[in-house]
């Protein structure tokens, strides 16, 4: 009886039991829902670690955060929080460069160098933004329990916002230079190709640090690019590399989508501040442990792949 | 079933004996309960069943090599740099069965001498395997397969492919064998050669080679088809699919 549980992913081309698969969607779709990242993050490192491809991994993560992506979205549209304005010009840089970062990790992939890169990525860019997210959150949750604390400007300009064409987003109260969130989005969708996520984790505090957004925006505005983002990739993942498995993908998205609307729920149960603070805590530990791997001397120095 | 199975055991086992006309040279049917496999959704590996008859004698022993479909396999080597182990050396094992199983009857260092086994090329040590460097360096010594293959074969077991352990035969009345044989549920799909050998005194006396075919096979052939020969449809079905869901998830929640 429990043999008929498992299911045989026919890109990954390996057998997983199906529970197991509904539940990582289902937990990682409530993360993603509560904290308004995709999720990918925490969902590519463990479907390597549970024997996926890692080709296959972060193209099939791709697919799947399209779906928990929209269901978030719409659910942040009803309540006003999105800037389409601003997602369409971080969208336009995501979609240039997430079709790099498709290229760069067929690339990567020849050499045989594509493990490397996906790990030394996620300790890079989790250390730095769970370092930052979490010292900001300290402060801010310092700040407020102090009587009398000062009240912060609604948000700082720097040379950054004053760089050519500027543009007014209203819906974010801003009136900044166009190429800001352009380049944002390029970088955002390199690493979202290359990484096997939307990018939600950099982009929500680049959003919040480099452009002043509102918070309440941030997360709606980010996963309305995601999903377009996540889009390009799966479509470039499936023409050059055929690594999206339709299956497993499907499977994982039954859970995340589920698990993404309780999530989003939740989210209004906690403080602002509160929520960076935990998804920071989350990050580091991410980072922590993949950057062990890295660094402890690996029990089997050989490793093997077939190639077709 | 059984009783069925037994039967066409019995008829085989005649047929063989009736034919036989060198009363020592041994002579062996084998076949298997299933030839044809297909890797459908449900696949978690399988059990078959691997049965025949032999012309024996007491002492002999029954050895069975399951192996196949050839690949090329990548083998990477870590080494620390800068405080961080990474791949610093690729070499590619050309055309490598994919799966390499031995089952027999007894230990096989006592079913024949090492030099017997390595000429009926039993064994992945013996069958020729071939390594080179995936981007030759001028100056760097070519790689040999004796530096690398005992780290192959403990990768290869890892993963179940190429397992370590000897599996069962059993000899009934030195007549009638069978084997229980696993297949692990990552197999490749391919043609495997089912290679039985009859023993007598260290020296093979008879052998016969039986095919298995494995092949992808109901919905999970379907997507695999797809996604490779319509690959930027497939893409754009499953961006779709995965939008419809999405709305839908949120509709649904909307409305409870």
């Amino acid at each position: 009886m429990l043999a008929s549980m498992y299911i045989y992913l026919p890109i990954a081309e390996i057998s997983m039991h199906i529970g197991i698969i509904i539940g990582l969607g289902g937990g990682v779709g409530f993360l993603s829902g509560l904290f308004g990242v995709g999720g990918g993050f925490l969902m590519t490192p463990l479907l390597i670690f549970l024997g996926v491809p890692p080709a296959v991994a972060v193209a099939t993560e791709a697919n799947q955060i399209v779906a928990s992506s929209v269901s978030g979205v719409l659910a942040h549209m009803r309540r006003g929080n999105v800037d389409f304005k601003m997602g369409g010009i971080l969208l336009l840089g995501g979609v240039i460069g997430s079709s790099l970062g498709v290229m760069l990790f067929t690339f990567l992939r020849e050499m045989g160098q594509i493990d490397l890169v996906i790990k030394l990525s996620y300790v890079v860019f989790l250390g730095i933004i769970g370092f930052l997210m979490l010292l900001e959150s300290v402060r801010t949750i310092m700040r407020t329990r102090r009587p009398g604390g000062r009240k912060t400007k609604l948000h700082q300009h720097n040379w950054l916002h004053g760089l050519p064409l500027k543009m007014r987003f209203r819906r974010s109260k801003l009136y900044i230079s166009a190429l800001l969130p352009l380049a944002i989005g390029a970088f955002v969708g390199v690493l979202a190709a290359i990484m096997g996520v939307g990018g939600g984790f950099i982009m929500v505090p680049a959003m919040i640090y480099l452009l002043g957004m509102p918070t309440s925006v941030v997360v709606g505005t980010s996963l309305f690019q995601i999903i377009f983002v996540t889009a390009n990739v799966t479509f470039l993942q499936s023409v050059q590399t055929q690594t999206v498995d339709f299956m497993l993908a499907g499977l994982l998205l039954f859970g995340a989508v589920i698990g993404a609307q309780f999530g989003t729920r939740a989210s209004a149960l906690l403080r602002g501040e509160q929520l960076r603070g935990l998804l920071a805590l989350m990050v580091l530990a991410v980072c922590i442990k993949l950057g062990f791997d890295l660094v402890l001397r690996p029990d089997d120095l050989f490793s093997v792949e077939l190639l077709k | 079933m059984i009783r069925a199975r037994q039967f066409i055991l019995g008829f085989i086992l005649l047929l063989g004996m009736t034919g036989l006309a060198e009363a020592n040279s041994g002579r062996l049917v084998a076949d298997l309960s299933k030839s044809n496999i297909a890797i459908t959704s449900g696949f978690h590996g399988t059990d078959l069943l691997l049965f025949g008859a032999v012309d024996g004698a007491v002492g002999d022993d029954i050895l069975v090599v399951i192996s196949g479909p050839p690949t090329d396999i990548a083998q990477r080597r870590k080494a620390n740099r800068a405080g961080i182990w990474i791949n610093v050396e690729t070499n590619i094992w050309q055309k490598v069965p994919s799966l390499y199983t031995i089952l027999a009857t007894s230990p096989i260092n006592k079913i024949a001498s090492p030099e017997t086994l390595a000429s009926l090329e039993i064994g992945t040590n013996n069958i020729g395997l071939e390594i080179a460097a995936e981007t030759p360096v001028a100056g760097r010594p070519k790689p040999t397969a004796n530096e690398f293959i005992k780290a192959l074969q403990a990768n290869m077991a890892s993963i179940d492919l190429w397992p370590d352990q000897t599996g069962n035969v059993t000899l009934t009345e030195n007549a009638l064998f069978r084997a229980e044989v696993k297949l692990p549920a990552n197999i490749l799909s391919g043609t495997y050669d089912v290679r039985v050998l009859q023993f007598r005194n260290g020296v093979a006396i008879s052998e016969d080679i039986t095919n298995l075919y494995i092949n992808k096979g109901g919905l999970s052939a379907g997507i695999y088809n797809f996604a490779h020969d319509y690959s930027a449809l497939y893409g754009i079905f499953a961006i779709l699919f995965a939008v419809a869901a999405g709305w839908l998830a949120a509709a649904a929640f909307r409305r409870s």
